[in-house]
């Protein structure tokens, strides 16, 4: 297990491996991607109250839950990163940041334009959007604190450490924004909890959006991680290879 | 569960009821949030491997010049 | 840490007397005192926060409105508000003195835990410029017209609440205390991660004015301030030895 485990710590190996399995995952992406978008889009009865913004739901709750997958990910690559200085978790590390902040802007954007017609503004306090929003914030703090330590060494340790804390913090504000919340306004009543009573037409596409969008982070992710292991790997003979025999 | 699709006409399609925007800015900001992502990091790859020639090139220019220079040196020396 | 002690007095050569151990607490002591006597004589840097911390609770009426109700209606969220940037802003003096002339280095090798140098450093910082700012609040809720029942609601929240804002701060710089311009970054990492003492703060003061009972947000603030304060040192220890290499 450990052998496993340290084999996938070496760039090269991770380097070769995603390169085998990309093509896979892009296929298996584009298939559940285009039925999950098909089926909201077409198939998914109109509800009763929300009328057709049902079908915002089947894009901001898959990436709501993956931007909150971002900052646990970032943590344990971080905990990888100082007990075990394994460079393969940094890279991760850092790839994850801003492609987190991406999805949280997305799951943010598309929160506000699923609630505009509920709350009659483009933007609510609401304890869901709020808690994002300092998400958000946390993981610009990620990226701004990456770009201002020049030693790589220093800035992939001093990261990995602010994504622990940061982990550790993110339920604390949840928790916090959703009891400030509450007591300030009665909880609107638009709530994932209350649609419980869900068929499986509702619940089958969001499952097949959510395993979707999932593999579309996993992708991104490998692919700009690929990007960082050339980077960093530049002057090792394998990257000289595949430069000098890559058709541009 | 693929009983029947929900709209009459393609019209309606796009309609989305009242909400033509809501449901369709959000697809749209989210297909291209998803290209993008997907592109992006291809062309960084092409960046990178193109700006790593130049310098392979470069270096085995300068290689070349400095060695050729050695040599021409060492040939005044043995000439003079 | 105990472990690098004993191979430091081992390690002495043989013949020579050990060096003397210092036990924990008198080194926490020693660096408490040295911190504060430090401070006190940097007149400056005291009056500084609380200067600060009055003139932004001032800008509120300026910018709000000088309508009594209305400021009654905002007393509390501004003073916490302006409580919470004083002590971001007095954050820039906790290590970076110490970073300058290499003192800092000096406790990263002393063989005392860690843990209890920085504790005493944030403690000494707090006391320096986190006591002055709650011992001024009143003063300041009285120009907002804070309802009086809210008084000592807001210096129990204030006096539970900045120490966290303190400790929280200091991971930051502890993190950014080897860079050249790291006003805007500090900022940009440690204020998020204030937000749950701002919003628990500043709804008891609320809520007292409205004569809410808030037993709740005192146990909520308690229990912020025991978290961070076994937790906090921890992790700004660990930046410090990230940062000062």
């Amino acid at each position: 297990m450990w052998q496993w485990f340290f084999r996938l710590g070496s760039p090269k190996w991770f380097y070769e491996m995603s390169g085998k399995w990309l093509p896979w995952l892009l296929v298996l992406m584009t298939v559940l991607m285009s039925v999950g978008i098909f089926w909201a889009l077409l198939f998914v009865p109109q509800d009763y109250q929300q009328g057709d913004t049902i079908r915002i739901m089947y894009v901001h709750v898959p990436v709501a839950s993956i931007s909150l997958a971002c900052f646990p990910l970032m943590a344990v690559a971080g905990v990888i990163t100082l007990v075990w200085k394994m460079k393969l978790a940094d890279m991760v590390a850092k790839c994850a940041a801003p492609i987190g902040a991406w999805f949280t802007a997305v799951a943010l954007a598309t929160g506000a334009i699923w609630g505009q017609p509920i709350w009659g503004t483009w933007w609510a306090w609401d304890a869901r959007l709020t808690s994002m929003l300092i998400q958000f914030f946390l993981l610009i703090g990620v990226i701004a604190l990456r770009s201002a330590i020049e030693s790589p060494d220093a800035a992939a340790k001093a990261c990995a450490l602010l994504a622990i804390v940061g982990a550790i913090n993110v339920p604390i504000i949840k928790y916090s924004v959703e009891w400030w919340n509450t007591l300030h306004q009665p909880a609107s009543d638009f709530s994932m909890d209350e649609n419980s009573a869900f068929g499986p037409e509702i619940w089958v596409p969001l499952v097949i959006m959510i395993f979707a969008v999932y593999l579309f982070f996993v992708i991104s992710l490998i692919l700009s991680t690929r990007n960082e292991i050339l980077q960093r790997e530049r002057r090792s003979q394998w990257v000289m290879d595949i430069v000098a025999n890559e058709k541009v | 569960m693929f009983e029947q699709i929900q709209f009459n006409s393609v019209t309606e399609f796009f309609q989305m009821g009242k909400y033509t925007f809501h449901v369709w800015s959000v697809y749209g900001l989210f297909s291209i949030f998803i290209l993008v992502n997907l592109f992006l990091p291809r062309v960084q790859r092409r960046q990178f491997i193109r700006e790593q020639r130049n310098k392979a090139l470069r270096d085995a220019q300068l290689a070349k010049n400095t060695a050729g220079q050695q040599e021409r040196e060492s040939a005044k020396g043995e000439s003079s | 840490m105990s472990d690098t002690a004993n191979n430091t007095s081992s390690s002495q050569p043989l013949g020579r007397a050990p060096i003397a151990q210092v036990s924990t607490f008198s080194a926490f002591k020693a660096t408490l005192k040295r911190d504060l006597l430090i401070a006190l004589k940097r007149r400056n840097d005291l009056l500084n926060p609380l200067m600060f911390f009055l003139i932004v609770v001032s800008l509120f009426p300026l910018g709000v409105s000088s309508d009594p109700q209305e400021l009654t209606r905002i007393a509390a969220g501004a003073v916490w508000v302006s409580a919470l940037l004083a002590s971001m802003l007095s954050l820039d003096n906790l290590f970076r003195a110490d970073y300058e002339d290499g003192s800092l280095e000096q406790l990263l090798l002393s063989p005392q835990p860690l843990y209890f140098m920085v504790l005493a450093k944030n403690i000494s910082h707090w006391l320096i410029s986190g006591l002055p700012v709650v011992l001024l609040s009143p003063l300041l809720a009285y120009m907002l017209y804070l309802p009086a029942d809210a008084y000592w609601t807001l210096v129990l929240t204030l006096l539970l609440g900045t120490p966290v804002l303190s400790l929280f701060g200091a991971i930051g710089v502890a993190l950014t205390v080897g860079l050249g311009s790291r006003g805007l970054i500090l900022a940009v990492i440690v204020l998020p991660l204030t937000v749950p003492v701002l919003i628990i703060g500043a709804k008891a003061v609320a809520d007292a004015s409205l004569g809410v009972p808030i037993g709740m947000h005192y146990a909520l603030l308690g229990a912020l301030l025991a978290l961070s304060l076994s937790l906090a040192p921890l992790a700004s220890a660990a930046a410090l030895k990230i940062s000062v290499n």
